[in-house]
C-alpha cells in the first residue's frame, strides 16, 4: 500500500447547483506509482477532470469532497490546510490544462510566469530563476528562449503556450504531474510535438504523469496504465495491452469498436454505443452503464458492482456483473 | 472522379481583406483564405477535405454555398455555374445544397422548437401545403434520425450534444436536397455518440444517395466516410486522390507528416510506427512563404520550393500532387 505515489479510495465529489446535487464522482479508487505514466480516459461529464481537481482542491465552492483515503507521497491531502496544499502545488504536483489560450496570464511575460514557482517554493533569486526559466525554454524545445522570457502569451501559437505551461510545471521538478486533455485544443502535428515532449520530459525528470484525455489514440501511443471512467466510476483499469487487445467492460469494448482506424482500409461499419451517458444529478442505483449495455441483466440495475480483479492479468480490474470475479465480489484489486 | 461530377470547384478563390491595427488606420492586408483549389465530386459520393485549424477547409465549405462571395474562381453545380447566380435565381439551389455544422450548440436558434427549427424551412420551399402536412413531415424527419414524438416541441437546450446534432440533420434532410457540407460534424461530440452520427450520415447517402463534401481534421473519421479525399494547408490543396490510394500511397511531405502525426489506439502499433514530427508551426496566412506553402516545415525542399508555388500535377489515375519534389 505504501509505494503509491498518489493514493485515492472511494473519493466522491458533489456539486450543488440550483435544483440538486450532481454527482461528479461517486466513490472511485486509483492510484499512481512513482515515475508511472497512467492514463484515464473518458467521455465528458464521467468525472475525470472533477477527479483530479478534487485530489489538488482547486474545485469551487459549491463542490464537497469526501474521500476515505486521499495520499500523495505518504501524507494525507484531507488534513491538509489550504496553506500546505498551495505549497504543494506547482512545487511536487505540476499541472497543464486543456487550453493554453485562457491557462497563462496574458498580462505577465511568460518570463514571470516561469520564474513564479521557482521564487515562490524554491525561493530562487531573480538572477537564478532567470537562468533556469531560460534552461526550460530550452528544454522544451523554444528556440532563443532570452528573447522570448520577455514576450507575452499572444505572442505565442497553441502548440507554444502549451510548451510554454509544460516548462512552468516541470521547472521545479514535482512528483506528479496531471496532465488534463493536454493536446485537445491542438492540431494533429502539434499535438504529436506535445505529446513526443511529454515523454521526453517524463523520462528526464522521472515524474510521474497522469494524463487525462477522451483520445483513446493518444492513451496508446503514450501510456502504461488505464483506467477508463464512466458516469462517476471506474468502470475498468489494467495496463494498455490489457485494455486495448484483452476489453472485459462492455463499455470499454464498446469505446473501442466505435472509433474509426486510420489504418483501416476495408470499410467496416461502426458500432457506435446506443444511447447517452446518464444524469449525474439522479444517478442510476446500479452500474452507470445499463441503459446503454446490450448484455445487461436484472441485477445491473439493482446494484453496483465492484472493481474487481479480473482472471486476464494482473492489475487488470473491473467493475461489470458479467465477469466471474466481480460477481463474487470479494478479492479487492489493489494489493 | 470527373466523370459524373455534380459540383465542382474550379481555381476557387476566397480572400479576406483584414485591417491590421484598430481603428480603421494602417493598412490592409489580403488573406488568402482559399488560394486557387479546384476538386470535383461525383454523384452520391463523399469528398473528405481534411487539413488543420485555419488552412482553409471551412470557407472552401461556405463559398461553394455563397456564403461567401467567391473572390475567383467558378463553383459549377450539375452543371451550372452558380458563382454569379443572383439570390433569386439561386434559390432553388439553396434547396438542393445543405449544410451540417460543427456547433450544435451554436446553430440551433434556441428560441424555436424544434417543430419551428425543422418546419419553417419546409414552409420556406413550399415543400408542404398545409400545416396538418408539415406536422407530420416533420414527425417523419424526427424519427428517421432516431428522436422520437414528445422531442417535437422542446427547445434546443433540453437536448445533449447529439441529439442536436440529429436535428441539424433532420433540418438538413428536410429539403431532401442532393449536396450537403458536413462542416466537422462530428468534432464537438463525444467518441461514443460520433459513431453514431457517422452511421447516420451513411445510411442516408445509401438510402437518398446524398453527395456530401465531407470537412474534418480527423484523418480517421475522413478515411472512414470518404470516397474521395484532398489535403489542404494554408489555402492551397496540396494533395488528392481516391480515399485507399491516398492512404496507402501519399506522396506529399506534408500528407505524410499529417497521417503519421494521427495517435491510433493501439499500443503496440502505436509504439512500433515511425512519426514524422514536423518541427514549427503554421505559417501565419496573413504573411505566408514565397513559393510552396509547405517548404518553412518540409523535409525535402529544393532551391526551386521557396520560387514558386509547386502545380498540381496528376500522377496517375486522379492522383494528384502539388510538390516539386513529384515533378523532378
Amino acid at each position: 500500500m505504501s509505494g503509491h505515489l498518489l493514493e485515492i479510495q472511494n473519493l466522491r465529489t458533489d456539486f450543488s447547483i440550483a435544483g440538486g446535487v450532481v454527482r461528479a464522482v461517486r466513490g472511485i479508487d486509483l492510484f499512481v506509482d512513482k515515475g508511472e505514466f497512467l492514463g484515464v480516459v473518458g467521455e465528458s461529464g464521467c468525472g475525470k477532470s472533477v477527479t483530479m481537481l478534487s485530489v489538488m482542491r482547486l474545485l469551487s465552492e459549491n463542490a464537497t469532497v469526501q474521500a476515505d483515503k486521499l495520499a500523495f507521497d505518504g501524507r494525507d491531502l484531507l488534513s491538509q490546510g489550504h496553506k500546505k496544499m498551495r505549497r504543494m502545488l506547482g512545487d511536487e504536483i505540476g499541472m497543464i490544462f486543456q487550453d493554453p489560450m485562457t491557462s497563462l496570464d496574458p498580462l505577465y511575460t511568460i518570463g514571470n510566469q516561469i520564474m513564479e514557482p521557482l521564487r515562490i517554493h524554491r525561493k530562487m533569486g531573480a538572477g537564478e530563476a532567470r537562468r533556469r526559466a531560460v534552461e526550460m525554454l530550452d528544454l522544451v524545445g523554444i528556440s532563443s528562449p532570452e528573447q522570448r522570457l520577455k514576450q507575452y502569451p499572444h505572442e505565442f501559437s497553441g502548440g507554444m503556450r502549451q510548451r510554454v505551461m509544460i516548462a512552468i510545471a516541470m521547472s521545479c521538478n514535482p512528483k506528479l504531474l496531471i496532465a488534463d486533455e493536454p493536446t485537445t485544443a491542438l492540431d494533429v502535428t502539434i499535438q504529436a510535438q506535445i505529446l513526443e515532449l511529454m515523454k521526453d520530459m517524463q523520462a528526464k525528470f522521472s515524474a510521474a504523469t497522469l494524463l487525462i484525455t477522451h483520445d483513446l489514440g493518444v492513451i496508446a501511443s503514450t501510456c502504461s496504465r488505464v483506467v477508463v471512467m464512466y458516469g462517476g466510476l471506474i468502470m475498468e483499469s489494467g495496463s494498455v495491452e490489457d485494455i486495448f487487445y484483452h476489453p472485459m467492460h462492455p463499455y470499454t469494448t464498446g469505446l473501442l469498436s466505435s472509433i474509426s482506424d486510420v489504418g483501416d482500409t476495408g470499410k467496416k461499419k461502426l458500432s457506435p454505443i446506443p444511447g447517452s451517458p446518464p444524469d449525474l444529478m439522479n444517478p442510476p442505483a446500479g452500474c452507470p452503464f445499463t441503459a446503454r449495455c446490450d448484455s445487461a441483466m436484472r441485477i445491473c440495475a439493482k446494484a453496483r458492482p465492484a472493481l474487481a480483479a479480473s482472471e486476464t492479468g494482473v492489475g487488470h480490474g473491473v467493475a461489470c456483473w458479467l465477469t466471474g470475479a466481480a460477481a463474487k465480489g470479494t478479492e479487492a484489486l489493489a494489493k | 472522379m470527373t466523370a459524373d461530377a455534380l459540383l465542382k470547384a474550379e481555381n476557387l478563390k476566397m480572400f479576406f481583406d483584414i485591417r491590421t491595427t484598430a481603428l480603421g488606420k494602417g493598412s490592409v492586408k489580403q488573406l488568402k483564405a482559399v488560394n486557387d483549389v479546384s476538386f470535383s465530386i461525383g454523384k452520391g459520393r463523399t469528398f473528405g477535405l481534411v487539413g488543420e485549424s485555419g488552412c482553409g477547409k471551412t470557407t472552401v465549405g461556405r463559398t461553394i454555398l455563397k456564403l461567401y462571395k467567391a473572390t475567383g474562381g467558378r463553383v459549377v453545380y450539375d452543371g451550372a455555374d452558380i458563382t454569379g447566380m443572383g439570390e433569386r435565381e439561386f434559390f432553388p439551389y439553396r434547396r438542393k445544397m445543405q449544410m451540417i455544422f460543427q456547433d450544435p450548440y451554436t446553430s440551433l436558434d434556441p428560441r424555436q422548437p424544434v417543430s419551428e427549427i425543422i418546419g419553417a424551412p419546409l414552409t420556406l420551399h413550399r415543400l408542404v401545403s398545409s400545416n396538418a402536412e408539415r406536422a407530420d413531415r416533420v414527425r417523419e424527419l424526427i424519427h428517421m434520425v432516431g428522436l422520437k414524438d414528445d422531442h417535437i416541441n422542446r427547445y434546443p437546450h433540453e437536448f445533449s450534444g447529439g441529439q442536436r446534432q440529429r436535428i441539424g440533420i433532420a433540418r438538413a434532410l428536410a429539403m431532401m436536397p442532393e449536396f450537403i457540407v458536413c462542416d466537422e460534424p462530428i468534432s464537438a461530440l463525444d467518441v461514443s455518440i460520433q459513431a453514431q452520427i457517422i452511421n447516420i450520415l451513411e445510411e442516408f447517402q445509401e438510402r437518398f444517395g446524398f453527395t456530401y463534401l465531407f470537412i474534418s481534421h480527423d484523418l480517421s473519421v475522413v478515411r472512414h466516410i470518404s470516397h474521395d479525399v484532398g489535403v489542404m494547408y494554408l489555402g492551397n490543396l496540396v494533395e488528392a486522390a481516391a480515399v485507399n490510394e491516398l492512404y496507402g500511397n501519399m506522396k506529399h511531405p506534408y500528407t505524410q507528416s499529417l497521417l503519421s502525426a494521427v495517435p491510433i489506439a493501439d499500443p503496440v502499433a502505436a509504439r512500433g510506427r515511425k512519426r514524422i514530427i514536423l518541427e514549427g508551426d503554421v505559417p501565419s496566412p496573413l504573411d505566408p512563404p514565397s513559393g510552396c506553402p509547405f517548404r518553412t516545415r518540409c523535409r525535402n525542399v529544393l532551391p526551386v520550393c521557396a520560387q514558386e508555388n509547386p502545380k498540381l500535377a496528376d500522377i496517375g489515375g486522379g492522383h494528384i500532387v502539388a510538390c516539386h519534389n513529384m515533378l523532378v
